[in-house]
């Protein structure tokens, strides 16, 4: 079934309306200065942030709104804008909950981080185009890539349901700078008239 | 089955009642422009603009009969000697751009985020790179991608209606605005399947 398939459907089986403009999401939220902790939560705190660290106000979508999560996107930076591995090189967990259901749980992030090459999907790859050899990284020469997982099956957000993304680990070290995650993938938002 | 991209073209077509769009010749195009004012808004300002140094339309609008069903959203700089340059090299990798695409009155991208570290979607990995034979102290860098690839069937602007592209940059870190200026202004291209305008052939 195709990420548009499934949201409709989803989104029929809860009597959410199904109408609204199609559209490609990405939901984003910041942790600033994390320290180093066994647990973070994104999408849990909102107070403080700018929309320049978050582009929701609550843990839910409006009433009109929902989305399928396809990708998630996790990075994490110095205070002074350089990229850096996220949580170190330590094993990290993540586990996606929407509503009272856990629909991602425990998946090993670190793998998808680049440092060890063993990313889970067969087209992962630098982004990048050109490479050069640098001493060290500065926030306009990044050595480090984000983290990125493709799921394989379409996870639906539906309109106002609370969600949460949590990282577990022993210790990891997330720094005095921010960490980020987003969730990315085909959504509907609230449209008054028909779409294009 | 996923709807395809020309499946799309033709359901808002027949949406909108332009019934010849069908008739017109399918291909592959993109559109692209500068926002060479700092206005904080992209392809508006696009008829006073050079072509093709700066953009490759002459208004923010399509002709009769011809369309651009958006797969991919990029965006760049461009200083005043007119280079094209990578949005993290010049803002930093803690740069976010947060944008709204309109077409005519209609939101139909909104909040979007575009990573200057390099966005969701550019599955960007620093793994398979092992130093043979080179200066150990060095480590390799990565010009890290801006782009959203839209999930589903994309999204259609249709003949004659305005499109433009709203945004902001912001430091994700301290949550401060960052303003651009005319050496660092942002550009943005819209890349997908074109309609062009033909009165024989078929998509």
């Amino acid at each position: 079934m195709s990420q548009v398939g499934k949201l409709g459907f989803v989104d029929s089986k809860l009597g959410a309306p199904t109408s609204g403009q199609q559209t490609t999401r990405i939901l984003f939220n910041t942790i600033e200065a994390p320290g180093t902790t066994s647990s973070l939560s994104f999408f849990k705190n909102f107070q403080g942030l700018t929309n320049g660290q978050t582009n929701l106000t609550q843990n839910k979508l409006d009433s009109m709104e929902s989305m399928v999560i396809k990708t998630i996107w996790l990075t994490q930076f110095q205070s002074s804008g350089e990229l850096e591995a996220i949580g170190g090189l330590v094993q990290q967990t993540l586990s996606v909950i929407v509503g009272n259901q856990t629909v991602v749980k425990n998946l090993p992030i670190q793998f998808n981080q680049g440092i060890n090459g063993q990313a889970f999907d067969r087209l992962h790859e630098n982004g990048g185009s050109s490479t050069n050899e640098v001493a060290f990284a500065n926030p306009i020469i990044q050595t480090a890539m984000p983290c990125e997982i493709r799921l394989l099956t379409d996870i639906v957000i539906p309109p106002q349901v609370a969600f949460e993304v949590r990282i577990e680990s022993n210790a990891g070290v997330y720094g005095s700078g921010a960490v980020v995650c987003a969730l990315a993938g085909y959504g509907k938002i609230f449209s008054a008239g028909s779409s294009f | 089955m996923a709807l395809s991209a020309q499946d799309k073209i033709l359901y808002v077509a027949n949406k909108l009642g332009l019934s010849t769009l069908g008739q017109m010749q399918g291909s592959t195009g993109a559109v692209y422009d500068v926002d060479t004012d700092v206005s904080g808004q992209i392809f508006s300002s696009a008829s006073r603009h050079q072509n093709p140094g700066v953009t490759n339309i002459t208004e923010n609008q399509f002709e009769v009969n011809e369309a651009l069903l958006i797969e991919n959203i990029s965006f760049y700089v461009k200083n005043a000697a007119g280079d094209t340059l990578n949005f993290q090299n010049v803002y930093g990798s803690n740069a976010v751009i947060l944008y709204d695409l309109v077409i005519g009155n209609k939101r139909v991208m909104k909040d979007t985020p575009v990573f200057a570290a390099g966005s969701p979607y550019t599955f960007a990995n620093t793994g398979n790179i092992q130093k043979v034979n080179i200066d150990e102290s060095l480590n390799p860098a990565f010009n890290p991608r801006h782009q959203t690839f839209l999930e589903g069937a994309g999204i259609l602007i249709p003949p004659q209606v305005q499109w433009y592209v709203d945004y902001r940059i912001f430091n994700v870190v301290t949550g401060a605005t960052i303003a651009a200026s005319d050496e660092t202004a942002i550009g943005c291209y819209l890349f997908g399947t074109r309609v062009l305008l033909n009165f024989n052939t078929t998509i």
